[in-house]
């Protein structure tokens, strides 16, 4: 095979069985370096939180990623296949440019309050799909916390593991992490930054940010009323769904309130799978 | 901590039964090394393998199994290549089938051959005139490929991807699969032919020896046709069994119907070559060296009704079974369809290395038999037992079906 | 290749070593298959082995002409690695472990290469191949009959005959030592043909038109056994007794073909 080995012979058909195969091998060699130096490069600039989304984006089922637009019914129909990041997206720049979506709900009519199942939803800030909300303070600050129907799917958490302060943050990584009885799940930290202050539930909030100098994109996050309420409609439909796969006919809510702590009310549901479809780690 | 192991979402059996149910493989896959212990220690004289039947179970077996583990590569390349999306759904299992036949073959080779620590010296300095040397690289390469393709669905696993640089490297990783999926096809292909073409080129066995097509005997390309189509059928067959198993739905009908579809027209394709080559081989290649038909089938039990079924039982009629929209989508039909695609593959593997071996060459030499012996078929269930667990433990570890899910809600 | 290179690079006229088989004159009397286990160091049998996986280059085959006791006869065939000049066994082995020695064209088996795959078993056609199923032994004192100027064979690989090639190194060694390039014909002979005491086989270079081989294959009750399948055996059978031609060979076809002498 080798010119230096024993007995080797320049020949047509020797050279094309070997060449054929020298070159498959490199190949697949060079995939997998390549592979190699990506990964090294998305280290060294610092994607790895965003990579991470991505990577978890793709196994979202269909249901999950539906987009934004057409949860509050401006589009028909649409699946998202930018991770949620509205920023980058060509489609939603352009119905922002023409100002379709508010043109298209105010025709919607009125929603009345913002009161869904008895769930709190001041307007005053921003919602994350992965059920947190931002809110800037003052010194120009971001809080963060848990939105109402977030609190209600993970109750009493037996442990909630806050990140430390200094650290930075990006949108779309990990902000914190919670375990609730045999279910534990990571809450998508919605905005870049870094962490000054920490929180609790007493406080209202969990996390207080300095937006980061390089970042401070808000396109991905629900503010208009309606769009926030029909999509917690559509979250509510889609905890019906998680809750239904096994098969015991959950009632979430209690004289048209949702349950304060779910959980508590049904210990035997997989709240394992439901956070994971809930907070978006599948 | 097995829960902590288990994909997110969906439901496994308890530990306790899963290692029940395990049990009896785990126990034939110990005889079965304990077979290979005997063979490697003492020799292949515990084989019932002779100086004539110098091939036996073990290369049956590496042939048929390899044949039905082409689904991985084709699925591969109908997934990635030419964008047949409907088949994310299998991707992974097919993969997991492919990686679990093809390492189950080399595994069954190893100790098949006299000295495996030699074998190195084929990928050294290769004959390239053999067509074993081409399937030995093709293999080796193959696998190795499998088992890059392998690496990002282990790495899915729920807690194997809370490591960031696990699942990094598997999202890039990942991006390659178009490329690892042509290269997969590319060295099938070859595998694949060459493994029909150590045979077709055999001038001294009248019974396998066939006209050359394109520098190879016709044989090269009718394995190959005839691997991809019981392929798919064999990954329809594997899903089938898994979700009866476990009692869960993990694909859409329709994907197990466009696996039976193209299972079809491919084994149609199939059987019209094989059914000209075969008219080739009996009438001109075969008496141009004094064989006739009667040769080769006058000797019981391989009597013509071999070729027949082989063509006609289990190639006419699973394809025209699949290739119906009618029957396909009824699900006893698509089974059958799928089982006999892949009772045919098996039989003409069966054919091609058995039946050459038993026919005599010579005028005064004998028409052999040869029954395995408790080793042989000891390595060959070791091999299927080697597959039922990694399957097992795949599928209750990893993300084989991502449909599962969403299917399984009511 | 080095002794190839060389070859091209000096133009002398090789031997092409090759034997006619007398099937009127053998008697299956195995005095060949004897020599040949002797010379070559082939493994003893044990009484684990049968016909048909012990280690027997020269075989004997014992051919009826199929009729009832007083017209019944037998014939013996011994049976060999013919040679074969267009080499299906050299063409198949992965490993390169078989080859055509240009320098007398006689077909190597190169025991040390082969890792026991038995591709080439297969596609032999004389079933001459054999595979080395146990570890050799040789019962104590036994040791004592090797042949010095031949390794044994190691378990897991195949071996054949080699028209006793380690004679015709010492043979070579020899006329090298007297300053000659060529061998004379009665120097070199295998074992078997050195054995047979009806003188049934007969040894030379095929291309030597003035050698008693080249001579005995012109005669037309020589043939080859299988020679349609084109794999050019440089051994040859001699009969002149019709059924034993019809018996031994297949040639309805090759008799048409290429009439069989040659
Ligand atoms: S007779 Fe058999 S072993 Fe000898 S050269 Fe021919 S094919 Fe090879
Ligand atoms: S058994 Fe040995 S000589 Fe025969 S083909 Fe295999 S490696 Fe070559």
């Amino acid at each position: 095979m080798f010119p230096w080995v024993h007995e080797f012979r320049w020949e047509i058909g020797h050279l094309i069985f070997t060449g054929g195969f020298a070159l498959v091998l490199v190949a697949i060699l060079t995939a997998i370096t390549l592979v190699f130096k990506k990964v090294y490069q998305i280290y060294k600039r610092r994607q790895v939180e965003k990579i991470l989304w991505q990577a978890t984006f793709e196994d979202f089922p269909s249901q999950t990623r539906t987009c934004r637009h057409a949860i509050s019914g401006v589009l028909k129909q649409r699946v998202c296949n930018n991770h949620f990041e509205c920023g980058a997206c060509a489609v939603h720049k352009q119905l922002i440019e023409h100002g379709i979506p508010e043109k298209v709900l105010a025709a919607a009519g009125d929603y009345g309050n913002m009161e869904i199942f008895g769930l709190n939803i001041p307007l005053d800030r921003m919602y994350h799909r992965g059920h947190t909300w931002v809110k800037q303070d003052d010194e120009g600050n971001y809080l963060v916390g848990l939105d109402d129907f977030g609190k209600r799917l993970i109750g009493k958490p037996e442990e909630v593991v806050l990140p430390e302060i200094g650290s930075r943050l990006y949108a779309n990584g990990t902000a914190w992490k919670v375990k609730r009885g045999k279910a534990d799940t990571r809450i998508l930290s919605p905005v870049d930054g870094e962490v000054l202050e920490t929180g609790d539930d007493e406080k209202g909030w969990y996390l207080k940010i300095k937006p980061a100098a390089d970042n401070s994109d808000t396109s991905h996050l629900l503010k208009s009323g309606k769009e926030v309420k029909a999509w917690f409609m559509k979250e509510l439909e889609r905890l019906q769904f998680a809750l239904a796969s096994d098969g015991i006919g959950v009632s979430l809510a209690d004289g048209g309130v949702l349950i304060d702590d779910l959980p508590k009310s049904h210990p035997d549901a997989d709240w394992d799978g439901v956070y994971g479809e809930m907070f978006l780690e599948p | 901590m097995d829960k902590q192991l288990i994909v997110r979402g969906v439901t496994r059996m308890e530990f306790k039964r899963f290692i029940t149910y395990l049990i009896p493989w785990f126990i034939l896959l110990g005889i079965g090394l304990y077979a290979m212990y005997l063979v490697f220690r003492y020799g292949l004289n515990h084989t019932n393998m002779d100086n004539r039947f110098a091939f036996g179970l073990w290369i049956y077996f590496d042939l048929a199994i390899i044949a039905l583990g082409a689904g991985a590569f084709f699925t591969g390349l109908l997934l990635y290549v030419f964008k047949r999306h409907e088949f994310k759904s299998v991707i992974n299992s097919a993969v997991v089938i492919g990686f679990i036949c093809y390492s189950g073959a080399i595994a069954a080779l190893v100790v098949d051959v006299g000295q495996p620590l030699r074998a190195w010296f084929t990928l050294y300095r290769p004959n390239a005139h053999s067509m074993l040397a081409e399937v030995t690289f093709c293999l080796t390469l193959y696998l190795f490929v499998l088992a890059v393709e392998y690496v990002p669905i282990v790495l899915k696993n729920r807690k194997l991807k809370q490591i960031p640089s696990f699942l990094v490297f598997e999202f890039k990783l990942h991006t390659f699969m178009p490329i690892l999926a042509g290269i997969g096809a590319l060295l099938s292909f070859f595998h694949q032919g060459s493994l029909g073409g150590m045979f077709g080129v055999l001038n001294g066995q009248p019974f396998a020896f066939r006209e050359t097509v394109f520098v190879f005997p016709s044989t090269f390309f009718l394995f190959v046709l005839s691997a991809i189509a019981a392929g798919p059928s064999f990954v329809l067959l594997t899903t089938w069994i898994v979700s009866k198993i476990s009692g869960k739905r993990v694909v859409t009908k329709n994907v197990f119907m466009s696996l039976g579809k193209i299972s079809g027209i491919l084994l149609i394709v199939y059987v019209l070559f094989k059914s000209i080559d075969s008219l080739i081989w009996l009438n001109k290649t075969s008496p141009a060296v004094g064989f006739s038909a009667a040769d080769h089938y006058g000797f019981a039990p391989f009597g013509i009704w071999i070729l027949s079924v082989e063509i006609i039982v289990l190639g006419l009629i699973p394809g025209l079974i699949l290739i119906s929209k009618k029957l396909r989508a009824k699900t006893p039909w698509l089974l059958t369809g799928a089982v006999l695609a892949c009772a045919g593959v098996a039989l003409n593997r069966f054919v091609t290395t058995i039946q050459t071996l038993s026919l005599p060459t010579l005028p005064f030499a004998d028409f052999l038999t040869y029954v395995p012996t408790w080793e042989e078929v000891a390595i060959f269930l070791m091999v299927i037992a080697y597959g039922v667990i990694v399957y097992s433990f795949s599928f209750r570890y990893l993300p084989l079906f991502p449909q599962e899910r969403e299917l399984n809600r009511r | 290749m080095d002794t190839r290179n060389k070859i091209k690079s000096d133009n002398r006229k090789h031997p092409r070593y090759g034997m006619v088989v007398d099937l009127d004159r053998c008697k299956g009397c195995g005095s060949c298959s004897i020599a040949c286990a002797v010379e070559n160091n082939q493994q003893p049998a044990t009484p684990d082995m049968n016909n048909r996986t012990g280690v027997t280059w020269m075989r004997l085959y014992k051919v009826h002409n199929g009729e009832p006791f007083p017209d019944s006869r037998a014939v013996f065939v011994p049976m060999f690695c013919q040679q074969c000049d267009d080499t299906p066994c050299l063409y198949v082995c992965p490993q390169n472990a078989v080859e055509l020695d240009p320098m007398t064209g006689i077909v190597a088996q190169i025991p040390e290469r082969c890792f026991g795959c038995r591709y080439c078993m297969a596609a032999c056609p004389y079933e001459a191949r054999y595979f080395n199923w146990w570890d050799p032994v040789w019962p104590e004192g036994m040791e004592k009959t090797l042949n010095p100027d031949v390794s044994p064979r190691m378990r897991g690989v195949v071996e054949k005959c080699n028209f006793c090639h380690g004679r015709w190194q010492k043979a070579r060694a020899k006329a090298a030592a007297e300053g000659r390039r060529e061998l004379r014909e009665d120097e070199y002979v295998p074992a078997c043909v050195e054995s047979c005491p009806m003188g049934a086989l007969t040894f030379g270079n095929l291309d030597d038109p003035d050698s008693k081989v080249s001579k005995l294959v012109k005669d037309p009750d020589t043939f080859k056994i299988l020679g349609q399948f084109g794999t050019k055996p440089k051994v040859y059978y001699r009969t002149t007794r019709s059924w034993v031609r019809r018996a031994v060979n297949r040639d309805v076809y090759s008799e048409k073909k290429e009439k069989v002498h040659g």
